[in-house]
C-alpha cells in the first residue's frame, strides 16, 4: 500500500464565480474542499458492506457525510429500463447512458458537496465505467475522455477478491442473473452463471490495470469483514483531516 | 461518391494541452484507434465498436443549421425527390431515439437537468440513432439524411461552456458524413420564421437557460449568433458545404439536389414537388 500525500485542501469561500475548471477538464482533488472516498470491485468483492460500515463509523461519530451509489438517479432510471428490457443497449450507448447518469450526480450532488466541504462516499465510481465498459468493447481512450469531468477521489479502495470467491458469493445469493449483469449481450457463453464468470474475469482483468495509474489502495477482499474494516478506517484517518468534518461543538458547558 | 478528407482530424480545434492535472493517462497499450485509411474515412476518430467499414454502401447526408435555416423543409423535399429517382431514404434527426427521445423531451420540458447531463442524453439518443437507424440503412445502401449532426451537439454544449476537446473525444465514434451542407442564415431571419411557425420563440430556441438577456428576442438573437460562430469554427475543417439559407426555398433546393446528385451520380437533377409538398415551394 502506497502512502499518498494529504491533499492541501482551500477553504470554503464564497466567489461570484465557480472556481472550478469547465466541464470536460479534470477536478483535481485539491480543487475542492471536501473530500471524496470511493469504493471499488467486481461484484461480490465485499466493498459495499465495508463502504457501509466506514459510513456508520463516521455517522456515528457525528461526521458531515453524504453517501451515493452508482447507477441510482431517477434521471435515467426508465431510460435504463426500458434499454434492458428491449435489449436496446449497446456497448457504447450503455455506457453513455451511465455516464449520463453519474454527470447528473456529479453536477448536482457530488460536486456542489465536496465544495460545501463534506466527506463523500462512493460505492462505485468512474472506475467502474472503465472497467466494465472497457470488458464490453469500448475504447479506453473514449472512456477516458467521457469522464473527465469527475473529481478525482481522495482515496480509491480496490476490494480485490479471487474471480472463484467473488463469483460464489453473487451466484449463490442470486436467483437468477440479468442479462446485461451476466454479460450477455457480449456473446462470451448461452450459459448465464459462465458468461457471467468470463465477464467479471475481464473486468477484474480492466481494475488490475488501473491499480498504479489511478492511485488504487488494494485491499484484500478474503479477509474477515472486521479485519478488513479496521484497515480501512486506519487508512481513512491517515490520509484524509478527518476533523474537518467533525461536528462542531459550538455549545461548551 | 466523394470521400471527405481522410486526415484524422479533430472535429473542433482546441488548442488545450493536455492538463497535468489528468486522472489518469489513458493505459499505455492503447492502440491508435484509426490504422487504417477505412476507418479514417468513415470516423472522426475511435471505430465505433464492433463496426467493419467497409459494410457501409449507402450515402450519409447532413443537413446542419440553426432554428429557422430551412432544414427540415429541405429534407423533405429531397427524400421526395430521391424516392423518384429511385434511392432508399432514411432520415434521422435529434430526439428521434427510441432509447431516451422521449426522456429528453421529459427533461427539457421539466428544465431541471444540468448541461453536462444534458450533453451527454443527447450523445446517447445520437449514437442510439447511429446503431439502429442510420447504420443498418447505409449498409443496405440506402441515403440517410440527417436532420442536424454531431456539429449542433458540439455547438450547442461549447456555448455552455463544455470543453470543446470533450466534445470532440465524445463525438469520435461517429460517422463522417459524406456531406455536410451547412444552411446558413442570420438570426434575424431565423427568428422571424421560427415566430412565424409557431407564434413563440421556446425556452431552448432562445437559449433562455443562459441567461444572455430577460429580452426574449435579445436573448435568441445572441444565442443563435454564438452558435452560428461555433459552426463557423467547424466548417472548415469538416469540409461543410456552405449554402445561403436566405435565398427562396427552391433556390436552395437546387443547389443541395446538384451536389447531392454529383455525389450519388444522378444526372438530371430536375424537380418540382408533388402536390403534397407544393405548399413548401415557396
Amino acid at each position: 500500500m502506497e502512502a499518498q500525500e494529504t491533499v492541501q485542501k482551500p477553504q470554503r469561500t464564497e466567489t461570484t464565480k465557480s472556481t472550478l475548471p469547465q466541464p470536460g477538464r479534470p477536478i483535481p482533488s485539491r480543487a475542492y474542499p471536501g473530500a471524496l472516498i470511493v469504493v471499488e470491485g467486481t461484484d461480490g468483492s465485499g466493498k459495499s458492506t465495508q463502504l457501509y460500515l466506514l459510513k456508520r463509523w463516521l455517522e456515528i461519530g457525528g461526521y458531515r457525510l453524504h453517501f451515493t451509489e452508482w447507477n441510482s438517479s431517477p434521471l435515467v432510471k426508465s431510460a435504463t429500463r426500458r434499454g434492458k428490457q428491449r435489449r436496446l443497449l449497446t456497448p457504447v450507448t450503455f455506457s453513455l447512458l451511465h455516464a449520463a447518469d453519474f454527470a447528473d450526480r456529479c453536477e448536482r450532488q457530488i460536486m456542489p458537496l465536496l465544495q460545501g466541504d463534506y466527506l463523500v462516499l462512493a460505492d462505485r465510481y468512474i472506475y467502474t465505467a472503465f472497467a466494465r465498459d472497457a470488458a464490453r468493447g469500448c475504447p479506453p481512450r473514449w472512456l477516458r475522455n467521457l469522464y473527465r469531468f469527475a473529481p478525482v477521489p481522495d482515496i480509491t479502495f480496490y476490494f480485490r477478491a479471487p474471480l472463484e470467491v467473488a463469483v460464489d458469493r453473487i451466484l449463490s445469493g442470486r436467483p437468477r442473473l440479468k442479462y446485461y449483469e451476466a454479460g450477455m449481450d457480449l456473446g462470451l457463453s448461452f450459459d448465464r452463471a459462465e458468461s457471467f464468470k468470463l465477464f467479471q474475469a475481464r473486468i477484474l482483468e480492466e481494475y488490475d490495470k488501473m491499480v498504479e495509474s489511478d492511485n488504487f489502495v488494494v485491499l484484500d477482499g478474503t479477509l474477515p469483514v472486521n479485519k478488513l474494516q479496521k484497515q480501512m478506517r486506519a487508512i481513512v484517518a491517515e490520509k484524509i483531516d478527518l476533523n474537518r468534518f467533525a461536528p462542531r461543538l459550538e455549545v461548551a458547558e | 461518391m466523394s470521400a471527405p478528407e481522410s486526415e484524422k482530424q479533430p472535429i473542433a480545434p482546441e488548442p488545450a494541452p493536455v492538463s497535468a492535472t489528468t486522472p489518469a493517462p489513458a493505459p499505455a497499450a492503447h492502440k491508435p484507434a484509426a490504422s487504417d485509411d477505412g476507418v479514417a474515412q468513415t470516423f472522426f476518430g475511435e471505430p465505433l465498436v464492433g463496426f467493419d467499414p467497409s459494410e457501409i454502401t449507402g450515402s450519409l447526408v447532413v443537413l446542419e443549421g440553426m432554428d429557422g435555416s430551412g432544414r427540415s423543409t429541405q429534407i423533405a423535399l429531397l427524400q421526395e425527390w430521391l424516392e423518384s429517382e429511385g434511392f432508399a431514404v432514411q432520415t434521422s434527426g435529434l430526439r428521434r431515439s427510441n432509447l431516451v427521445g422521449k426522456d429528453i423531451d421529459e427533461l427539457l420540458a421539466k428544465n431541471a437537468v444540468t448541461r453536462l447531463t444534458l450533453g451527454l442524453m443527447y450523445a446517447t439518443d445520437f449514437f442510439d440513432q447511429v446503431e439502429h437507424r442510420i447504420l443498418p440503412a447505409l449498409r443496405s445502401g440506402t441515403v440517410v439524411l440527417a436532420d442536424r449532426y454531431i456539429f449542433t451537439l458540439i455547438a450547442r454544449g461549447v456555448v455552455r461552456g463544455i470543453n470543446r476537446d470533450y466534445l470532440s473525444g465524445l463525438y469520435a465514434m461517429a460517422l463522417r458524413p459524406h456531406l455536410t451542407f451547412w444552411l446558413n442564415v442570420r438570426p434575424e431571419t431565423a427568428f422571424a420564421r421560427e415566430f412565424k411557425k409557431a407564434q413563440a420563440i421556446s425556452y431552448w430556441e432562445a437559449g433562455r437557460d443562459m441567461s444572455l438577456s430577460h429580452d426574449l428576442y435579445w436573448s435568441f438573437i445572441r444565442y443563435q449568433t454564438m452558435i452560428q460562430r461555433e459552426f463557423e469554427v467547424m466548417a472548415k475543417r469538416n469540409n461543410f458545404i456552405e449554402l445561403d439559407g436566405e435565398a427562396s426555398v427552391p433556390a436552395v433546393n437546387k443547389q443541395l439536389r446538384q451536389k447531392i446528385g454529383e455525389s450519388l451520380g444522378i444526372r438530371a437533377t430536375k424537380y418540382s414537388p408533388s402536390a403534397a409538398l407544393q405548399h413548401l415551394w415557396r
